[in-house]
């Protein structure tokens, strides 16, 4: 694949905050302090925008690019950890120009790894990496057993899910909703489900 | 609020300016951004040091820039962390060739202002770089599982972790080995505080907290997060009792080991004060056959005008005391 995918990728990305925006401010109103869906909408939108012109060949800084733009868009805490991402995935990739599966399933390792670094919550944590790791999970499981990429999308998109709906039995120790205690268990975590929406774009950009 | 300013909105501009002004010789800032300060002694092919956090706890950050200590800082406003572009241009301008290593307190908005800088320097410019947090307050939260992400924050023993990893660079040492001794003073500082009065940041104008006259709180933060005793008053002695109970208790310190103390002021006591608890520390050190190879007593780490002092215990080893004898020559440190 082209490097010109990412573009796509990040294209389906923006849209679907977009549409999810409003959803994402009411989870967040529940736990945190609601600007999540803008934060969200706004930061991936400055990331697409950033590269959308195409004249950056190599995979690893265009995805830098996008993440440093979406950083200087968003600093929140969340803007800054989805940013990360962008920025581990790019210096993954550094002087890649063209991609491979194994290379799109290391964007999203990179992903997690990036958020999981700088934010430094664990998985079980409650949080969007409870959503992202079963998906780079599927995604890895996929790849050695020889999937199309179509395919490992679907079943990634299908993990995050699955691993976002999970949250509900999950006590939050970051962030505000920690400070509800037990109370915070049956809540589902907005960052996990913006790991789901991360995958279901990633999903349509390969359908 | 009883303050020698000018005006509240001014406090960091003024300060930096009287700092640039006042050491003229040794100081001065990148880009013309007076909150990124670097060394005038630039040493080429040497592991850079730089560290940051926000202001308000003088001589930190500043004070430590210079030879055999750090080599440059990013300041925040009062309490407030510097931005990633601020800890960018300070990298840029700190490296020399051999990788530069981040030390800073373990706090979230710190974190998320150098490890974004870390990733733009390592992709953009090749810089190779490494982190080490201060996490020494054994009262902010509980000791950490090998290998786990500590939640303690880091307060005045941050000194030792500059002491020793700025004399390893001074001395060369690859940025792996600064890394590494940075670590294992990191890995033997412990510190706590107590506070009898709160501090005032200028632009909120009121004290961070409430606390009677006669009371005093035992573990309390360089930010006056909450510590872990509130009580009446109690004579130096007795405190310093409790104090020490936890800190040589948390790592262990055992009869035998060696240590450098740290004797910091926290803003509003005065040295006599600091001399009458660093009596006491050694009486007790002395009981429990704890050796103290050296003694540091002064203002190192301050919450503004906090009142208060904190104590923070040094294991040493034959390399560590090496690192800690080590000449230093920075505007508020100096050791020949």
């Amino acid at each position: 694949m082209e490097t010109s995918y990412l573009i796509n990728l990040l294209k389906e990305i923006s849209d679907i905050m977009a549409e999810n925006k409003d959803k994402l401010i009411a989870m967040d109103g529940i736990v945190g302090d609601g600007d999540l869906g803008l934060t969200m909408s706004d930061g991936f939108k400055a990331a697409y925008e950033a590269v959308e012109d195409g004249t950056i060949a190599d995979a690893g800084k265009l995805l830098f690019a996008a993440g440093k733009a979406m950083a200087n868009k968003v600093p929140s805490t969340m803007g800054s950890l989805m940013a990360t991402g962008l920025k581990q995935a790019g210096k993954d990739l550094k002087g890649k120009e063209s991609l491979e599966d194994k290379d799109i399933v290391q964007i999203f390792a990179s992903y997690e790894a990036g958020v999981a670094k700088l934010g430094g919550a664990k998985v079980g944590d409650k949080t969007f990496l409870d959503g992202i790791h079963p998906a780079v999970e599927s995604l890895q499981a996929s790849l050695e057993a020889g999937e199309s990429l179509t395919e490992m999308a679907g079943k990634a998109a299908e993990a995050a899910e699955e691993g976002f709906k999970a949250t509900t039995t999950m006590l939050a120790v970051h962030g505000r909703a920690a400070t509800r205690g037990e109370a915070s268990r049956e809540l589902e975590d907005p960052g996990a489900y913006v790991a789901a929406l991360i995958m279901k774009a990633f999903e349509k950009s390969v359908a | 609020m009883k303050k020698i300013i000018n005006s509240p909105d001014n406090y960091i501009k003024e300060m930096l300016e009287g700092i640039y002004i006042a050491h003229a010789d040794d100081l001065t800032c990148v880009d013309g951004d007076l909150q990124v300060l670097v060394t005038k002694h630039k040493k080429e092919g040497k592991v850079g040091i730089v560290t940051g956090g926000g202001s308000g706890h003088l001589p930190l950050f500043l004070g430590y820039v210079g030879k055999g200590m750090i080599d440059g800082c990013a300041v925040g406003d009062v309490f407030q962390s510097p931005s990633v572009d601020q800890a960018i241009a300070l990298t840029r301008e700190a490296d020399s060739g051999a990788g530069v290593l981040y030390i800073y307190g373990n706090y979230n908005g710190d974190i998320f202002t150098f490890r974004p800088a870390a990733d733009e320097v390592e992709m953009e410019d090749d810089i190779e770089t490494a982190e080490v947090l201060g996490a020494d307050d054994v009262a902010s939260a509980g000791p950490s599982a090998p290998g786990e992400k500590s939640t303690r924050r880091g307060v005045a023993g941050i000194f030792f972790v500059y002491k020793c990893a700025g004399a390893a660079a001074d001395k060369m040492l690859s940025l792996e080995e600064v890394k590494r001794v940075a670590e294992k003073a990191n890995n033997n500082v412990r510190t706590m505080g107590v506070a009898l009065t709160p501090c005032t940041v200028p632009r909120v104008g009121k004290p961070s907290f409430e606390i009677e006259d006669d009371e005093m709180e035992i573990g309390m933060g360089i930010h006056g997060e909450p510590g872990i005793r509130r009580g009446k008053l109690e004579p130096a002695d007795q405190i310093v009792d409790e104090m020490l109970d936890k800190i040589v208790g948390d790592l262990p310190y055992k009869e035998g080991d060696e240590v450098a103390v740290l004797v910091n002021g926290l803003g509003a006591t005065p040295l006599d004060e600091q001399y009458i608890v660093t009596r006491r520390i050694h009486q007790v050190l002395e009981e429990k056959g704890i050796k103290v190879y050296k003694y540091y007593v002064g203002e190192y780490a301050t919450a503004i005008e906090m009142a208060g002092f904190s104590i923070s215990l040094l294991k040493l080893d034959e390399e560590l005391k090496e690192y800690i004898d080590h000449p230093v020559d920075t505007p508020f440190f100096k050791q020949v």
